[in-house]
């Protein structure tokens, strides 16, 4: 195979991959939008939150990476709580731009509380498959990032039989066709919002953590890129859609690399953002989402 | 006295970058592509000055024109998106704007020294102001001719039928082309008015501050330039001044704070958008506000 | 309830501009005050910068202060004043934050920490000075840190206490040179959307060049990229012999665990001035190991220990290389103010300001804390230096050519 054509492979490969941590970040953005049409703009520092709280209980005990992970989970479901209840508890229903507006604050607020407790630093991580390479022929892929992969899939099995199998679920789903009538229905219209929060938060603290784990370091540097790839990934699949914020972020992934690899650096992210805006007009619904959604 | 002479022409730019959102928010637009309008306007009044010897004037006119037929273009394909996707598409828009600039190389030598946008190392030497001689005050009284220009022209507007036009559209599209409103020259004509303004306050802005690079132009400027108008409220062209006054008054204001400024910042957005949702000059205020001029005068 | 908040809001609004106004500027209206301003960014992920420099500051004018203060010419003795303000590293914070010390009484502001608002405060500053038709501001800067190369030729106002970088590289790569005859390649990683890792790409390929190695290329990524794997690939296939990391501490140490990834071991690396910190060390020592960057500052004279352990001592800080330009600079200063005959009155302000700007336009050599710092042609400096190492998560001396 000539070089140019194992370089596309592998920059597709490498572009694969990594798209996993943009999926993974979007599942959490696409189910907060899809199941309450609220657009959460804190929900990467949420993310990034649950991960930091997770390194302090790290360097405070060296307890074992599941538990760090762990850790992280239930740090960002506390974080996504708080997010609900100063952001969108309180806030007018039909002007969701007061909620927006919200939890930009909230975004520069938990920062800032990083940047303080940091001084910016970049704190190492824990990761122990940071090292782990695989060769698939010619090509090289990177364990982390194939581990995050496949924890996206658990995570939209768990998301599904959540959503189709329990009652919250049920209720959830109930909230978010008829929120009207659900609450005729005696569902808890505050409780049910509260826990998609806390969940979602979950989601976001899993992938905070193993975004974490797969760069190395943590610094308040992820904030913006986690929540822009995040949104980025949940229009591209169609909001509300799982699967299409899956599919959404490996193809984001894939675009990227090959947009460094043919166009260099400079115009990685021009490339990558024309396809994007394109995309938008030409299939405004997002790849799962119907053509004509809102 | 310098310092609030500096200080109120910064509020000059900040208020004009929020009627630019203001004036798109109204039609039910949230865009994040003002801060790429903005850009726009200060690389291409920057060059007109300091590359090709235009007076200042034309310049400013220049940038604005320039952001203004970038809302245009960007206008179109706006209307195929809404919401979310919206927000989206106007975020790609400032970011290919922010790495055009990010590669764009056009450098000439003036003298002994070297101005024109420099890829990443940014536009420097747009010292129009200073090789005139003007003072600070100078500066100020001339960025705010163009403030007062715009903020009268915004309010004359708002109260005549296109503002009422631009609310309808934003309230309930359904209902407004029932009544025979074009939405598309409507959303349209907003996103070029939206990017006219933007792109004079980019024009102004460089001046001010000689010195302009890409990473001045991100995300966190487009989101500042929604928050002056979502914070200081849609009902009226005060709205986005009132905004900036929150904002600046934050800033500066709690200087004295040292390091808790930062955090209160968030806090305090989070805040203000519980109390008043609606942003501080909301249309309730104006509605009461125009009542009791209203009940006053019937009294007198 | 609503309205009542909306009344308490509004009256703090009021006050607190005022209260800003009444508790900024304490009015020494008896005692003969010299004030030195800091600035630098206290916020975001350049935070450690501002942190390290102002505590710096403090340990420095606390110490002169305690041995009596500044002597001026007609011999009182003034107190240093001085306060740190938080430019963001942000243009427009920082030209704000400029104009505010130039209203008040500040006779000269040491700062900003980075380059991208260094630059355009040079650029509102007079140019020529006593240029009686530009209106620029007449505020003497004396910076610590914003390290981009030719900044201060912007303004006669402007003068800079930074490591002067193409100096250091050259010397760098030829001695590198030196030491690895059998070394032939060199490739270059670099943030390439940060003006002063840009700025050194090139500095270090020019460098390289001159040393006699041949430049492969440079591969380039921006400030907060996360994933590498493109680019360190490219290194990967090359195999250069000797790889510079143009980069800060975040996507350095993301481009060296992918290095250590993919298994790419050059025999030498070497790094950007700003890296060779506690910062790299905390975040990816091990990986670090073995990496080469000249340095103005290391604890190698009695002094620069002394300095080191008072400020991490008493003042929480970290003296790095830029850290430390604020003691260098705060001894400059007390120098020139007692040579030049500034009053240190609240009347005398424009005139003061003007005599230390000449007072240091006329230092042509002073003592830095790792031996006589020289000053150039452009108000810069040429600072002597040491290339450190990382050796076990930690900065070692290897070669002090002073």
């Amino acid at each position: 195979m000539s070089d140019l054509a194992l370089d596309v492979v592998q920059q597709a490969l490498n572009g694969f991959l990594f798209g996993s941590s943009y999926a993974l970040i979007g599942i959490g953005f696409t189910m907060i939008f899809g199941v309450m049409e609220k657009l959460n703009l804190a929900f990467g520092i949420t993310a990034l939150g649950g991960a930091y709280a997770a390194l302090l209980v790290f360097q405070l005990t060296r307890a074992p990476f599941p538990l760090v992970v762990l850790a992280s989970v239930a740090a960002a479901g506390l974080i996504g709580l708080v997010v609900e209840i100063t952001c969108f508890r309180w806030m007018p229903g039909d002007y969701p731009l007061a909620a927006l507006m919200a939890t930009v604050g909230m975004l520069f607020f938990v920062e800032e509380v990083i940047v303080h407790a940091t001084n910016g630093v970049p704190r190492a991580f824990p990761a122990p498959l940071g090292q782990a390479m695989f060769d698939l022929g010619p090509w090289l892929l990177r364990g982390d990032l194939a581990f995050m992969f496949l924890v996206c899939l658990a995570v939209m099995v768990a998301l599904w039989l959540l959503v189709f199998r329990t009652r919250l679920g049920l209720a959830t789903r109930a909230v978010s066709q008829q929120p009207v009538a659900a609450q005729l229905c005696g569902i808890g219209l505050r409780r049910v919002n509260a826990a998609v929060f806390v969940l979602t938060g979950m989601v976001g603290g899993v992938a905070g953590a193993l975004i974490g784990s797969a760069v190395g370091n943590l610094s308040p540097l992820l904030a913006l890129p986690l929540t822009v790839k995040g949104l980025v990934t949940a229009v591209l699949g169609g909001l509300g859609s799982i699967p299409g914020a899956i599919v959404g972020g490996l193809l984001l992934g894939v675009v990227e690399y090959e947009a460094l690899y043919f166009f260099g650096i400079g115009y990685r992210d021009m490339v990558t953002y024309l396809l994007l805006f394109a995309f938008l007009v030409f299939r405004p619904g997002g790849l799962f989402g119907s053509a004509a959604r809102r | 006295m310098d310092f609030y002479v500096s200080l109120l022409t910064l509020f000059g730019f900040r208020i004009l970058l929020g009627l630019s959102a203001y004036v798109v928010i109204l039609t039910g637009q949230i865009s994040l592509a003002q801060a790429g309008f903005y850009a726009l306007g200060a690389y291409s009044a920057g060059a007109a000055t300091a590359l090709w010897g235009w007076p200042i004037v034309p310049a400013i006119l220049l940038g604005a024109v320039v952001g203004g037929f970038f809302g245009f273009l960007v206008g179109f394909p706006a209307l195929r998106v809404r919401g979310l996707f919206l927000v989206i598409a106007t975020l790609a828009f400032t970011e290919i704007v922010r790495m055009v600039f990010l590669n764009l190389k056009y450098t000439i030598r003036v003298g002994d020294r070297t101005i024109g946008p420099a890829a990443g190392e940014g536009f420097r030497g747009i010292t129009y102001y200073f090789e005139h001689g003007w003072s600070g005050l100078h500066i100020l009284g001339f960025t705010w001719l163009f403030v007062a220009a715009v903020l009268l022209g915004l309010w004359l507007m708002d109260r005549s039928r296109a503002g009422a036009v631009l609310r309808a559209v934003g309230e309930d599209e359904l209902a407004a082309s029932s009544v025979g409103i074009n939405l598309t020259a409507a959303k349209v004509s907003a996103m070029t008015l939206g990017g006219f303004v933007a792109g004079m306050a980019g024009a102004l802005y460089a001046h001010y501050a000689s010195y302009v690079s890409q990473e001045d132009f991100g995300v966190l400027l487009a989101t500042f330039a929604i928050a002056y108008a979502l914070v200081g409220g849609t009902g009226s062209v005060l709205g986005p001044v009132a905004g900036v006054l929150f904002f600046s008054l934050l800033i500066d204001g709690l200087r004295f704070l040292g390091d808790w400024r930062n955090l209160l910042f968030g806090v305090l957005i989070v805040a203000m958008m519980n109390l008043r949702p609606h942003g501080l000059v909301d249309a309730g205020l104006v509605r009461r506000l125009v009542g009791l001029r209203r009940r006053a005068s019937a009294g007198a | 309830m609503k309205r009542t908040a909306m009344v308490v809001l509004s009256i703090l609004f009021v006050l607190a501009p005022l209260v800003a106004a009444m508790t900024w500027e304490p009015a020494w209206a008896q005692d003969r005050v010299i004030k030195i301003a800091g600035v630098g960014a206290m916020s975001g992920v350049v935070r450690t910068f501002g942190v390290n420099a102002k505590a710096t500051l403090d340990m420095a004018t606390d110490e002169i202060n305690a041995a009596g203060g500044i002597k001026l010419k007609d011999g009182s003795r003034a107190k240093i004043v001085t306060t740190y303000v938080d430019e963001r590293c942000n243009a427009e914070e920082g030209i704000s934050v400029i104009r505010k010390l130039a209203s008040e009484d500040w006779l000269v502001s040491i700062g900003p920490t980075c380059s991208n608002v260094a630059e355009p405060l040079f650029g509102i500053l007079q140019r020529k000075a006593g240029d009686a038709g530009d209106s620029g501001l007449q505020f003497p800067i004396f910076t610590d840190t914003a390290i981009k190369p030719g900044l201060a030729k912007i303004s006669e106002w402007s003068f800079r206490n930074v490591p002067h970088e193409p100096t250091m590289y050259n010397h760098l790569f030829k001695w590198l040179k030196e030491k690895n005859p059998d070394a032939k390649t060199v490739m270059i990683g670099v943030e390439s959307d940060f003006a002063h890792s840009n700025a050194n790409a090139g500095i270090m390929e020019a460098a390289a060049k001159a040393a006699g190695f041949e430049v492969l290329g440079q591969e380039k990524w921006l400030l907060n990229d996360t994933e590498f794997s493109t680019q360190v690939g490219k290194f990967r296939r090359a195999k250069p012999d000797i790889i510079g990391i143009a980069a800060h501490p975040f996507t350095t140490c993301g481009a060296l665990r992918e290095m250590k990834r993919q298994g790419v071991k050059p025999k030498v690396m070497v790094g950007l001035t700003s890296s060779a910190t506690l910062e790299t060390m905390v975040g990816c020592g091990p990986e670090a190991e073995g990496m080469i960057i000249p340095t103005g500052f290391a604890p190698v004279t009695p002094e620069a220990k002394r300095v080191a352990k008072t400020v991490a001592e008493r003042y929480k800080g970290n003296v790095d290389l830029h850290s430390a330009a604020v003691y260098e600079n705060i001894q400059v200063l007390k120098m020139v103010i007692e040579s030049s005959g500034v009053e240190g009155k609240p009347t005398t302000v424009a005139s003061d300001r003007r005599k230390v700007r000449d007072g240091l336009a006329q230092v042509k050599e002073f003592n830095g804390l790792l031996g006589k710092v020289q000053r150039t042609e452009d108000r810069e400096s040429t600072k002597p230096y040491v290339f450190a190492q990382a050796r076990n998560s930690d900065w070692a001396v290897l070669f002090d050519p002073r």
